[in-house]
């Protein structure tokens, strides 16, 4: 009978043992520059590292293949050709200016060019040579980068 | 136990029964308990309460189900129960940063959950379903998530070929084959560098023992504490291609007597005629005319110098070829002037080219480099070596093959070991109980390890051979990424359709278009059919774009087009005939089908048209905010002043149809243009004409190009 007693008491022990036991989940490391897939530093401040996902991080690229020329003060190249122009196009970061713009706006403009929406012809239309996410992620670029910085509208109201 | 006890119940044995079946009553009346208060159905409830505080609740309950949900890929080894917590996932309402994780969406990106599943790229343990399990290693299961920072090595598993949307992984792989990683490593997909460590069979004609010993013991490359790393003694962020040895004086002395006896070609010294070099030295302004002609001759385009401007120094210039402030300090002059006039006598792998000195400059030119480009204290701190003895020659052979020395450079009749360090092929899948950490306190896991072994193989190992190399923190993850890509062959037929191969590209041209090429080494700075530096225009289809007169012009003189850019191409002194050689090459046979240089007809083009293409240019279309013709426009594109001159009329209209159908990565936007707009622009650009400037030794043209190197 001993016997069954410590079957049943090594029963009890296990199902007791197993429900105690819990792996204590460890915390993920939370600095935002290490879960991100690229960074880009302030424009108006170096020590600022701003962390872009995916989709920034493409905005990032096509903006400095593209758009960088004039809508930056130094360039890759070195000099920028945005002095070079009349009007003088806003910097990709002022968001004084591109903050009030919706991104539907900016889709338009960068899309058409400048001529099509009321403004200067001197910024030409992509929407033959870019896709409309590419674009899309260029503006998605310009918001994480803005300063002032750039409020979303609540996305949730619009679905 | 008697046999009349058998069955005989007892109050002890009742009291036992019953509290065994109380406490068995208790344990189940908690599993229940248990099973309701488990990790994922508490955040199923939590996402259902999240759910119905947002304005768009039928929508993100759609397909809620109170069970576990999983993405069942069987082709791909995918059984992803990720969802199950990370309800929102595809929700793109829920994108925002005020959306609690674990529901916010995903980032948009190529590849959609439902068809990918979560584990292919960012690994953890996808059939888990406790928090833990999933995204932590543990004794079942050690590989964990993957940290954004890396990701891209998950591009990497089936993209063999580099993509423009994974720049971390391309510069990873990139530095893999720069430094010849490949040279000791097996390392699938990595190229050997275009230029490997310089073969050494006659290094003892170029330069001294006491030299050799010094570059062994610091090669050049000091790292100080803050990690800043100076070349030589000045700034710079490029990783320097020899990494550093840990080697021991009896060592350093054995190597530098192997290496310092390696004469088996002598140098000739090359005869100039005494009495005109006798003239030359005489002139005050030789050293100077020397510097000169370095720059003219765009030196800098590949090797740079330390320049000091306002108190700060800083290496100017390429690098393709080696820093050169010290040179003169190092070589003999002998082997300079040979090696100038003809480099692959020397090295027959090297990307320098061949240029058509003059005697005279020749002279010049080593003269500054022999007394301008050296520095006294060079061998300071380096022992009185003497000649080497027999024994040290004997170390010195065998240290060069077993530290790995002959995985990078060659010496004649001296044959490297074959693999000879670890397979890499599969390292981005291992687990980390099949690495050696040795005393290393650090977290075992593979990125841990890859970056620990990286820094300082002797961390994870004392007896490594693998030599010092010094990372920026940006380029050491960027090989940590690309590391970790690999992860040997797919591991299922459906993932093995997946990949997107490589393109292996190579160019060689023969006959005598082959021989000049190779002369001049074209394909140093510019690409052909793919193959090629990126430093200069790609040329595959220039025969397409540029008139035959133009090419010979530019090929004789060059000049930049761009105003941006800084000239780099340098001044071969090209004979007529090498110039009509390439140019002939080029105009026949570097043709893009869509601009066949015999489909236009100039003459077609009136005057009116031209008239109307430069309203098109000047009002509609502004093309003045890129490009410059007259001395105003934009800085971004290549200035049109002698745009009918340079560009055929084909080239010209392709161009404006579609600028990508002839250079996908070109920045011209494609217009909209109609077809008469498209030959009105052209009639109008064809009329541009300004004839090229000879800048010959001009000596304004020697302080401009000076300005512009400096500006770098």
């Amino acid at each position: 009978m001993k016997r069954h007693i410590w079957i049943g008491a090594l029963l009890v022990a296990t199902l007791a043992g197993a429900g105690a036991c819990r792996h204590p989940a460890e915390n993920a490391k939370t600095d935002p520059l290490l879960a991100a897939y690229e960074t880009e530093a302030d424009w108006s401040d170096a020590q600022r590292v701003i962390p872009l996902s995916y989709q920034q991080a493409q905005g990032k690229r096509i903006f400095y293949q593209q758009c960088v020329w004039c809508h930056a003060d130094a360039t890759p190249a070195g000099p920028s050709n945005r002095s070079n122009l009349t009007p003088v196009p806003p910097l990709l970061n002022d968001g004084a200016a591109l903050n009030a713009e919706s991104d539907q706006n900016l889709q338009n403009i960068i899309t058409l060019g400048g001529s099509a929406v009321g403004k200067s012809a001197m910024m030409p239309p992509y929407g033959r040579m870019l896709s409309a996410e590419e674009i899309r992620s260029v503006i998605a670029f310009a918001r994480v980068i803005a300063q002032p910085p750039y409020q979303s509208p609540r996305r949730v109201g619009s679905q | 136990m008697p046999a009349e006890e058998m069955g005989k119940v007892t109050d002890r044995t009742r009291l036992i029964f019953a509290v065994s079946s109380v406490v068995f009553l208790a344990v189940l009346a908690i599993s229940p308990f248990k099973d309701f208060r488990r990790e994922w159905k508490q955040y199923k409830r939590s996402y259902l309460r999240f759910a119905q505080s947002r304005p768009d609740t039928k929508k993100l309950l759609a397909d809620y189900r109170p069970d576990i949900d999983q993405i069942w890929l069987p082709g791909m080894n995918v059984v992803d129960r990720c969802s199950t917590c990370h309800q929102g996932i595809t929700q793109a309402s829920l994108a925002g940063p005020e959306v609690p994780q674990p529901f916010r969406a995903h980032p948009p990106i190529p590849h959609h959950v439902r068809d990918w599943g979560c584990t292919v790229c960012h690994r953890g343990q996808g059939p888990a379903t406790e928090v833990a399990e999933a995204h932590e290693s543990t004794l079942a299961w050690e590989q964990p998530i993957l940290s954004t920072r890396f990701i891209q090595a998950s591009c990497g598993t089936c993209h063999y070929a580099n993509l423009p949307q994974t720049p971390q992984l391309t510069r990873g792989r990139e530095l893999l084959a720069e430094l010849n990683c490949e040279g000791c490593h097996r390392l699938p997909g990595i190229d050997h560098p275009a230029m490997l460590g310089p073969d050494l069979t006659n290094v003892g004609t170029k330069v001294s023992r006491e030299w050799i010993y010094k570059w062994l013991k610091e090669p050049r490359t000091i790292v100080d504490k803050d990690g800043n790393v100076t070349v030589n003694g000045y700034e710079t962020e490029e990783e320097p291609r020899m990494p550093k040895f840990r080697l021991t004086e009896a060592e350093l002395r054995g190597l530098s007597a192997y290496l310092s006896v390696q004469r088996a070609k002598a140098v000739v010294p090359y005869k100039m005629d005494p009495r005109l070099v006798a003239a030359w030295s005489k002139n005050p302004e030789l050293i100077s005319q020397g510097e000169l002609r370095f720059r003219q001759m765009f030196c800098s385009t590949c090797h740079s110098l330390a320049v000091t401007r306002a108190g700060e120094t800083k290496l100017i210039g390429g690098d393709i070829g080696p820093e050169l402030t010290k040179v003169g300090s190092k070589v003999n002059s002998d082997w300079l002037i040979a090696w100038l006039r003809d480099p692959p006598t020397y090295l027959s792998r090297t990307r320098m080219p061949r240029y058509g000195w003059s005697d005279e400059d020749l002279y010049k030119v080593t003269q500054y480099i022999t007394t301008k480009l050296t520095d006294s204290d060079l061998l300071t701190g380096v022992p009185q070596l003497g000649q080497p003895t027999e024994e040290e020659i004997q170390l010195g052979r065998r240290l060069f093959l077993e530290k790995g020395c002959a995985s990078c450079h060659s010496i004649e009749g001296l044959n490297p070991q074959k693999d000879f360090g670890p397979d890499l092929s599969a390292l981005g899948g291992k687990n980390a109980s099949e690495l050696e950490f040795g005393a290393a306190k650090i977290p075992h896991y593979l990125v841990t390890y890859i970056q620990a072994k990286l820094q300082d193989p002797t961390s994870v190992n004392p007896a490594a051979r693998m030599p010092q190399y010094n990372w920026n923190q940006a380029d050491l993850d960027a090989v940590t990424t690309a590391l970790l890509s690999m992860k040997g062959p797919p591991a299922t037929s459906a993932l093995q359709n997946l990949v997107v191969p490589r393109k292996e590209v190579s160019f060689h041209p023969t006959g005598s278009f082959g021989e000049v090429y190779e002369r001049y080494k074209c394909s140093t700075c510019h690409k052909f059919n793919g193959y090629g530096g990126d430093l200069a225009p790609d040329l595959s289809y220039e025969g397409s774009r540029a008139q035959r007169q133009w090419l010979v012009d530019f090929l004789k003189n060059p000049q930049t087009l761009r105003p941006t850019l800084i000239l780099r191409m340098p001044q071969f002194n090209m004979s007529d005939k090498d110039a009509a050689t390439l140019a002939d090459y080029i105009t026949m046979v570097l043709q893009h089908p869509a601009a066949n240089p015999g489909s236009v007809d100039a003459k077609q083009f009136t005057p009116a048209m031209a008239v109307l293409g430069k309203q098109l240019y000047e009002v509609k279309y502004q093309c003045q905010s890129c490009h410059t013709i007259g001395g105003t426009g934009g800085y971004v594109g290549p200035n049109l002043n002698n745009a009918g001159g340079w560009l055929t009329p084909a080239w010209i209209e392709a161009w404006l149809r579609n600028p990508q159908a002839l250079v996908p990565d070109t920045i011209e936007p494609r217009r909209n243009f109609t077809e008469d707009e498209v030959k009105a622009l052209t009639a109008y650009l064809t009329t541009l004409r300004q004839s090229i400037k000879p800048q010959k030794t001009a000596s304004n043209t020697g302080s401009h190009v000076l300005a512009q190197v400096a500006e770098r």
